[in-house]
């Protein structure tokens, strides 16, 4: 090799970033020659090397020397090249990913290759390749435990992947159903709110998922409620889908108990509730009672006078009829309240709706000698409610609010005002009353079963309240007035919006 | 004296249907009545000249039945109270009965009764009147007596002989006899028993 020649080639070998070398197919592959680039890959100079006082064999990390040898081998067995990508470790102990590649140039006499090649730093790139696979492991991972069944699907809907949840969901085996639009997955008549969630739901989006529940269907046609979400893959250019599917059976049941629950306890406070406002509601059966017996009384004098008196006698019947049917409104009132019921829903008039529990509170208002004041607009419109139980937190909240001025000390006559307004689709009740407000110390408390800072009274009352407004969509809500006393109020949806 | 004031039932209960049955009924009974539907009504419209007998719901709105009888007691009203009430209130009753009420019934009324003690109500109101009215009488006449009369009045009816009188008070027998005449013209006695009866009337102290 003409001298000018060699300068250029040691030239390029000094510049390229990573380390030439010949050497011998021994055990640990003894180098006569090495680059520059040497000390940069692994941290010992070339005379160190060359002389053979390291090997490169030694570098090699052990768990990969088999395999890198494997390779060497079987191209030396061909006279061929080859490539091997592997892990050395460094002169100060660091691990390094390396990719080599050599070939077979010669055999001494006795046979050994001599080999020729080129080692570089590839540690970056394997790094990142080896975060893609974790990352990759990781996400399968998950969609393989996942509880909610994993589809995913191309633009037109056509499943591509069907995880083990959403096998056992519906099913099918991925093989079967691959292929299919996923409308097949739900109930038909659901096909078209399925369409145009697809629809809506295109193009990429980052906020929170926005699901829809409907009827799942599965591989036997059984139905069962489940939320659906699509979300557009990220960064897949032709379009790709996931679908996360969860059956919402056991949800469903478990509001169910809950829901009955809730009514039973209802059942219990209104029964409570009733017991407690026993002493009234005597004495609200006992004054028609008592003059339906002298209207009675009355009419028998009149008849057996000399000259009967029948003007007189069809008056007092009259009037003993009418008290009759006044005692029957109080039972029918009670009975009301305290048959337990399926709580229901339905469009309810709010001025009825105040207007009957303000007359059943009315019985305990006499008692304390407080007045009930019903503000409302003129018209309210109809709402969405269970009557019953939504009579049932109003009066419940009148209760405690005269209970609370009772103990503020309100003297006869003073007010409490069940008032109703309505705006934005919703309709405000609120109960206002002029008692000693809620203390701090008792906020916490306020809205725990069984708390009560009554003496009588079991304390179901405002929890059960809350929980009957919350499963009403709505919320309780009190603030205390500033001129004394407190407010509680709840919204009720109108009737059609639901 | 003027004449008389009639004998009412007044009835004052908050509850339209129980005062209208009890109005009923006393016309039933040909009991002449008012009604008032509170107990302040009836407090603004009474006068001390009224007479008959109230009947009294418990519990009212306002003013209860309970604290228009302690006004009533303040003003030394002298109509006899029946309490009704649609509580078994046993205390209240109590409280009522201590406080002089004239009885305590509870709804629904055995109709018969009720009307009955309304009756013995305006009885024992007439007889507490007309004894009010003789007091008053007497009173009056006992005011037109000299302090000489007084003195001889009050031993004359409790016994002691006209020598003993006259011996006491230091005059003469006969003037003692002339201040008795007196006496007994101006309390309208015609004898010695009747004079000793209005003095046990009109309860005055013995003389020392």
């Amino acid at each position: 090799m003409p001298d000018g020649e060699y300068d250029r080639l040691e030239t390029l070998l000094k510049n390229l970033p990573g380390m030439a070398y010949r050497c011998l197919n021994l055990k640990h592959w003894p180098m006569d020659f090495v680059s520059d680039g040497c000390y940069e890959l692994c941290g010992y100079h070339r005379h160190e090397i060359e002389s053979q006082q390291v090997l490169w064999g030694d570098f090699t990390h052990p768990d990969m020397i088999d395999e890198v040898d494997r390779v060497v081998r079987s191209a030396a067995d061909r006279q061929g090249a080859f490539e091997v990508e592997y892990r050395i470790i460094t002169r100060d102990g660091a691990e390094k990913w390396v990719w080599e590649r050599g070939r077979v140039v010669d055999y001494r006499e006795d046979g050994v290759a001599v080999l020729e090649g080129f080692i570089t730093d590839i540690n970056n790139r394997a790094l990142a390749e080896a975060a893609s696979r974790r990352a990759e492991a990781y996400a399968q991972a998950i969609v393989d435990t996942a509880i909610e069944a994993v589809i995913t699907v191309d633009e037109q809907g056509a499943m591509e992947s069907f995880n083990q949840a959403a096998c056992d969901m519906f099913g099918y085996r991925p093989e079967e159903i691959a292929g299919q639009h996923f409308r097949r997955l739900v109930g038909t008549r659901f096909y078209s709110d399925l369409d145009r969630y697809f629809q809506q739901n295109r193009a990429p989006f980052r906020g929170p998922p926005r699901g829809i529940e409907l009827d799942g269907c599965d591989r036997d046609n059984r139905y069962f409620p489940v939320a659906l979400s699509i979300r557009r893959i990220p960064e897949s250019e032709d379009g790709k889908y996931v679908i996360l599917i969860r059956d919402l059976t056991e949800q469903r049941r478990a509001e169910k108990v809950v829901r009955e629950q809730r009514d039973l306890l209802a059942h219990v406070d209104r029964l409570n509730t009733l017991g407690e406002m026993a002493a009234g509601m005597a004495h609200e059966i006992n004054q028609p009672l008592t003059a339906i017996s002298m209207y009675a009384q009355s009419g028998l004098q009149f008849l057996q006078r000399e000259q009967p008196d029948l003007e007189k006698l069809g008056e007092a019947l009259a009037k003993l009829s009418q008290q009759a049917h006044r005692a029957g409104a109080v039972i029918e009132r009670m009975q009301e309240m305290t048959r337990p019921h399926q709580s229901r829903r339905e469009s309810v008039d709010p001025a009825q709706l105040l207007c009957g529990i303000r007359e059943l509170a009315e019985v305990e208002a006499r008692l304390h000698k407080f007045a009930i004041q019903l503000r409302m607009a003129d018209t309210l419109p109809p709402v969405h409610c269970d009557p019953v139980q939504i009579q049932q937190v109003i009066l419940n909240l009148l209760r405690n609010g005269m209970e609370s001025m009772r103990a503020a000390n309100c003297g006869a006559g003073s007010r409490i005002v069940l008032e109703a307004t309505w705006g934005k689709r919703k309709v405000r009740i609120a109960i206002v009353d002029s008692g000693l407000g809620i203390r701090p110390e008792h906020q916490s408390l306020l809205y725990q079963p069984f708390a009560s800072t009554k003496e009588s009274g079991m304390g179901l009352g405002l929890a059960i309240s809350r929980s009957i407004i919350g499963a009403h969509g709505g919320r309780l809500e009190y603030v205390n007035n500033p001129g004394g006393g407190a407010t509680f109020s709840f919204d009720l949806d109108l009737s059609g919006d639901e | 004296m003027s004449d008389p004031e009639p004998q009412l039932v007044h009835v004052v209960d908050d509850d339209e249907a129980v005062r209208d049955a009890i109005g009923m009924l006393l016309d039933a009974a040909g009991l002449p009545h008012r009604c008032y539907d509170s107990a302040d009504e009836f407090f603004a419209a009474y006068g001390v000249e009224q007479r008959g007998c109230l009947v009294l719901d418990v519990r009212m709105p306002g003013m209860s039945g309970l604290e228009l009888q302690e006004k009533l007691r303040e003003v030394d009203a002298a109509l006899p109270i029946l309490f009704i009430t649609g509580h078994g209130d046993v205390p209240m009753a109590v409280e009522a009965m201590r406080r002089g009420a004239f009885d305590f019934l509870r709804k629904p009324i055995d109709e018969a009764t009720f009307v009955e003690r309304i009756r013995e109500a305006l009885d024992r109101e007439s007889s507490d009147w007309r004894y009010k009215v003789d007091q008053r009488e007497l009173n009056q006449r006992l005011a037109s007596l000299t302090e000489r009369e007084h003195e001889v009045f009050r031993r004359v009816a409790t016994g002691v002989a006209n020598k003993a009188i006259a011996a006491e008070l230091g005059i003469s027998e006969r003037t003692v006899e002339v201040h008795r005449a007196q006496v007994m013209k101006k309390l309208a006695a015609r004898t010695l028993a009747q004079l000793v009866r209005i003095h046990l009337l009109l309860e005055l102290p013995l003389p020392r």
